[in-house]
């Protein structure tokens, strides 16, 4: 049922980049003064969203394993979390190569790629945390406690670095300028596009749930082993 | 900044995405069959654990 | 429980010692990559300064849970009547006096090694040095606690702390870079304190609600 599962969001995933990818390379022109390069924006701002997204849901999946105890929680909290870190390097390593091209350095440390950088730094801290910790429980309850303290910090890391640094390109996106900003057809590119990789996101914390509980059925067969011996 | 070098940046920007989730899919794959191996072992070690007990 | 890591500290000076030569060198080293006399030290002041205050810091902390690992002495303190928040609590206090002695001293030296005049907003200053200490001492008792039991303990709380201290160095930097600094107080610069109010408030409740998670098995 869940590999049907997974299986069907990958392919979902992948018939939509055939229509996304296709409207952003064939369909939509040159943007006036950036060339073709702002086409990255495509995968820069949904990698951004999903990412920041990711961290408050294994947030609030960290809060349940502290209320339920249940590890399958925790389990979650940690893939769904090495998934946002994941679409988070993606969105600095396109933002980085996008700003190469148009404002001629690698990095600006303007401030959203700044603030993007730190929350992958927090959270490569909780991961750092997991694999050095072996028992199950004390793991879960540890890295839970960080991934809240997390979560909280990133809120006010990009308010200060916002405060800090002012050189990022304004909101573009309809959502938050209320249109007219953007070409209406790229804007709808860029939602559209949020879709597929969500959906591989998704497939790919699926797949990554499934290792964790595979990995306490065998920690419990091991103790079931070490009893009977 | 012209036009071919822009397209090759472009190419560059969409590959690295890519390839960011290829070397992530493949670090899944690998960990997946580790911990397939593992549950094998663990599972044929309490099996030998039971034909023991049942033995004596 | 602040009370009896201070008496220690007292005693032995121990952590005091270490963090305090350390923030000197620090200092020390990088005279030798800016010109100390330039003008344009003042710009490098408050980040050079809280630099050395947050690698400081991690040296007290390593020490502060590491202290009540021989014996068990941190199982005995669990099982007291004391909570755990108080215990973190305590612990962070305990470390918040020991890093401001640390930065006092550093004031003094770097005052004299880079000329500058620090005493010339004394109030602010004191306000910023005990507000950020505060945020550092907070979060290193907590993650303290949290790494003590680790293997690779004295690289993982490091690793964990300073991505999230970063807003609060952020602001600490810059205020003290401005009060450090020839031009008056913008009115627009108060920004800057009120981030790490905001920061202490918000992390010490967070400490506060999710010590007894952390710290009892």
């Amino acid at each position: 049922m869940r590999e049907k599962l997974t299986y069907g969001l990958a392919l979902g995933a992948a018939a939509m980049f055939t229509y996304t990818l296709y409207r952003i390379l064939l369909m939509l022109p040159d943007e006036l003064m950036q060339g073709a390069i702002y086409r990255i924006m495509f995968f820069h701002i949904p990698a951004g969203i999903i990412g920041m997204i990711g961290f408050f849901v294994s947030m609030t999946m960290s809060v349940w394993y502290l209320s339920s105890k249940d590890l399958k929680f925790d389990s979650l909290a940690a893939s769904v979390v090495e998934v946002a870190v994941l679409f988070a390097c993606i969105n600095i390593v396109t933002g980085s190569i996008w700003a190469r091209i148009i404002w001629g350095v690698w990095w600006t440390w303007d401030y959203r790629l700044t603030s993007q950088l730190v929350c992958v730094l927090i959270f490569f801290g909780y991961l750092a945390l997991r694999r050095a910790i072996d028992e199950p429980t004390q793991r879960a309850r540890l890295s839970a406690a960080l991934n809240i303290f997390g979560c909280v910090d990133v809120v006010i890391v990009w308010k200060s670095i916002e405060w800090f640094r002012n050189n990022h390109p304004g909101p573009v996106l309809s959502i938050r300028t209320g249109g007219g900003q953007m070409d209406p057809r790229m804007d709808h590119t860029v939602y559209l596009n949020l879709i597929p990789l969500l959906l591989t996101g998704i497939a790919l914390v699926l797949v990554r749930t499934r290792q964790e509980a595979t990995a306490r059925e065998i920690d419990s067969l091991r103790r079931l082993a070490h009893a009977a011996a | 900044m012209n036009m071919a070098q822009n397209s090759t940046f472009l190419f560059y920007g969409f590959l690295a995405a890519w390839v960011i989730v290829l070397l992530y899919v493949i670090s899944l794959a690998q960990r997946g069959a580790k911990l397939k191996k593992e549950l094998e072992d663990v599972k044929q070690l309490v099996n030998s654990k039971a034909e023991e007990s049942r033995v004596r | 429980m602040a009370a009896k890591d201070l008496a220690i500290e007292v005693r032995t000076k121990e952590s005091i010692n270490a963090a305090g030569a350390f923030s000197i060198a620090i200092l020390l080293i990088f005279s030798f990559a800016f010109d100390p006399f330039s003008d344009s030290m003042h710009e490098f002041a408050g980040g050079l300064l809280w630099i050395a205050f947050a690698f400081a810091g991690a040296l007290v902390f390593n020490r502060g849970f590491a202290r009540e690992l021989p014996n068990e002495c941190l199982d005995a303190l669990l099982s007291s009547p004391l909570s755990a928040s108080s215990l973190v609590l305590g612990k962070a206090l305990a470390n918040f006096v020991m890093l401001i002695a640390v930065e006092l001293i550093s004031l003094f030296v770097f005052g004299i090694f880079y000329n500058i005049n620090w005493v010339k907003h004394p109030w602010a200053l004191a306000a910023t040095l005990a507000l950020a200490t505060w945020g550092i001492a907070v979060l290193g008792s907590v993650f303290g606690a949290m790494t003590v039991n680790l293997r690779l303990r004295e690289l993982m709380l490091p690793v964990i702390i300073y991505p999230l201290l970063i807003p609060l160095l952020i602001g600490a930097i810059e205020f003290t870079t401005i009060l450090l600094g020839v031009d008056p107080i913008a009115s627009s610069d108060w920004l800057w304190p009120k981030l790490l109010l905001l920061y202490d408030v918000v992390f010490t409740a967070v400490s506060i609600l999710l010590a007894d998670t952390i710290l009892v098995n």
